[in-house]
């Protein structure tokens, strides 16, 4: 369960993210939706702690851990799939898991066998040099890595920009597995609204840095669409 | 000065004990410039006080051989800590606050370089200081071609330890992969759980206590003085800005210009070697300036 309270974040002393409260609850999928440069990315860099200031209440599972940093925000059950992916590019593909099982709160530095099961490509190129990946095999990657972490939380920043189709099929798989048979609470930003409507269960508009509408998946119908997306 | 004077004609025995002084002198360097790289090259700073720390493990030493008594071989691991917690300090109350600025780091270390400078010389006083060369290390090897002090001989092979130590603890060790995923993206090593702070502070200090081990040698190796440092922060700058990325980059550039230098002076002199090798490096470096090895060679 992540909550946040009239949270605002700042990129030096310019306001970005303002006033915004939301609340997910354990197990539910939130999609956060938007035109360009709403403020999405920087939403979810907010609740890593990435950006260079916020203020308000954020809580993980009734922890509170607003005036926490970063690595401590991963400790506390956070996993992230970034913009970009954001991979290591000279790591190992190995080394890249690896890197998730640092924020584990037991110091088991194994690699899941979950990560591996879901993604066959990275379990036969466990030493392949991860900048060597193409781009949908670095996205695996970059899921399985915030996996590695025993998430209770994931955030996933456009998990399909990018890919090609076949594989972007296979990602939202494997997340909707996440989601449903392993209950990790979810939350993505899209800018494709199909897959946003067949994913989550909870939606959220942004423009320009505050929360515009939010509500159930099921509710959201084309007039908000029309007013919230189209440019 | 005739030109017979200036140049030495080629005769291989002593050409080839100038090849072994090359080693003595890389491993010097190569020494001096270890903890200078590691810091640069995990944390982007550019260490003006780096010397000053290779001259607070030489006066560690000397506080701990001449007036407490303990045998050299033990006061390389105490300057090593001394230094090393020195640098931990250094790093909390200075560089942690400028992390954003890299020119205002350049400034406050070598304003803290001349902060130590004054205060050891307040100390310790401006005459020279010596740290005794131990019994077992005073011997020299004379044969045929080779003529080695011990202390030399000891001085390579420390390099070599000190080369494989941190190789080990980089490429080896679950605070290697800290250290070198903070390298690589210390946002993202942060999100998984990697305290970016700690591992900066560490690096820091684990690069104060190798000039600290350096500065131990190096006050056997010479007469102490505050203002040593400035002597070999040269050709640790050297080594680092020819080798560019990494420690394989630094073992190089140091053999390289450890060996140029001592083939240069044999045929000519020690200063006009150093004119040529100084002249060498900026035309190299207008063609190479990110070093021998750069960010996007592979390693694998």
């Amino acid at each position: 369960m992540l909550e946040l309270n009239d949270i605002t974040s700042f990129y030096g002393k310019t306001p970005i993210i303002q006033n915004v409260s939301l609340e997910v609850p354990e197990g539910k999928c939130l999609c956060i939706l938007g035109r360009n440069g709403v403020g999405k990315t920087t939403l979810l860099q907010t609740i890593m702690g990435l950006t260079t200031r916020m203020t308000g209440k954020m809580m993980i599972n009734g922890e509170d851990v607003s005036a926490q940093p970063t690595h401590l925000r991963a400790n506390a059950g956070l996993g992230y799939v970034p913009q970009g992916r954001r991979v290591l590019g000279k790591f190992t593909v190995r080394e890249n898991i690896l890197l998730g099982t640092f924020a584990r709160k037991d110091d088991n530095r194994a690699i899941p066998d979950s990560c591996l099961e879901m993604f066959p490509y990275l379990a036969d190129n466990l030493e392949k040099r991860a900048g060597l990946l193409s781009g949908g095999q670095q996205q695996q990657l970059a899921i399985a890595r915030a996996l590695a972490t025993d998430p209770q939380i994931l955030l996933l920043d456009e998990p399909t920009e990018g890919i090609q189709p076949n594989i972007v099929a296979e990602i939202e798989a494997s997340l909707m597995r996440l989601n449903k048979e392993l209950g990790i609470t979810l939350i993505l930003t899209e800018q494709h609204i199909t897959i946003a409507k067949k994913m989550s269960d909870l939606y959220l508009f942004m423009d320009i840095g505050r929360v515009a509408n939010h509500g159930k998946t099921k509710d959201l119908n084309d007039k908000l669409i029309q007013k919230y997306l189209s440019i | 000065m005739s030109v017979h004077d200036f140049w030495t004609p080629f005769s291989l025995l002593p050409f080839l004990n100038a090849l072994i002084i090359g080693i003595s002198l890389a491993s010097i360097w190569l020494i001096a410039a270890l903890g200078l790289a590691i810091i640069y090259g995990t944390m982007g700073v550019i260490n003006m006080a780096h010397g000053e720390l290779i001259m607070l493990g030489a006066y560690t030493t000397y506080v701990f051989q001449s007036l407490v008594g303990v045998p050299f071989l033990i006061c390389l691991p105490l300057a090593f800590f001394v230094v090393a917690a020195i640098g931990w300090v250094i790093e909390r109350g200075v560089i942690r606050t400028l992390y954003t600025r890299p020119l205002d780091t350049l400034l406050a270390t070598w304003g803290l370089s001349l902060i130590l400078i004054q205060s050891v010389r307040l100390i310790f006083g401006g005459e020279p200081q010596y740290v005794g060369v131990p019994s077992w290390l005073n011997f020299q090897i004379d044969a045929s071609f080779v003529h080695l002090s011990g202390l030399r001989l000891f001085i390579v092979l420390m390099a070599i330890i000190l080369v494989t130590l941190t190789w080990y603890i980089l490429y080896r060790t679950t605070l290697g992969i800290r250290v070198r995923a903070v390298m690589q993206d210390k946002e993202m090593a942060a999100s998984f759980g990697i305290d970016a702070n700690r591992v900066y502070s560490l690096t820091f200090a684990y690069g104060a206590g190798l000039a600290g081990a350096a500065g131990a040698m190096f006050g056997a190796l010479k007469t102490l003085f505050p203002d040593m440092g400035s002597a070999y922060v040269v050709e640790a700058f050297l080594v680092v800005v020819v080798g560019g990325i990494g420690l394989i980059g630094s073992v190089f550039s140091s053999a390289l210009l450890g060996e140029l230098n001592s083939v240069f002076s044999y045929f000519t002199n020690d200063t006009f070697a150093r004119f040529v090798l100084f002249t060498l490096v900026v035309v190299f470096l207008r063609f190479r300036p990110q070093g021998i090895i750069s960010e996007g060679m592979g390693r694998r």
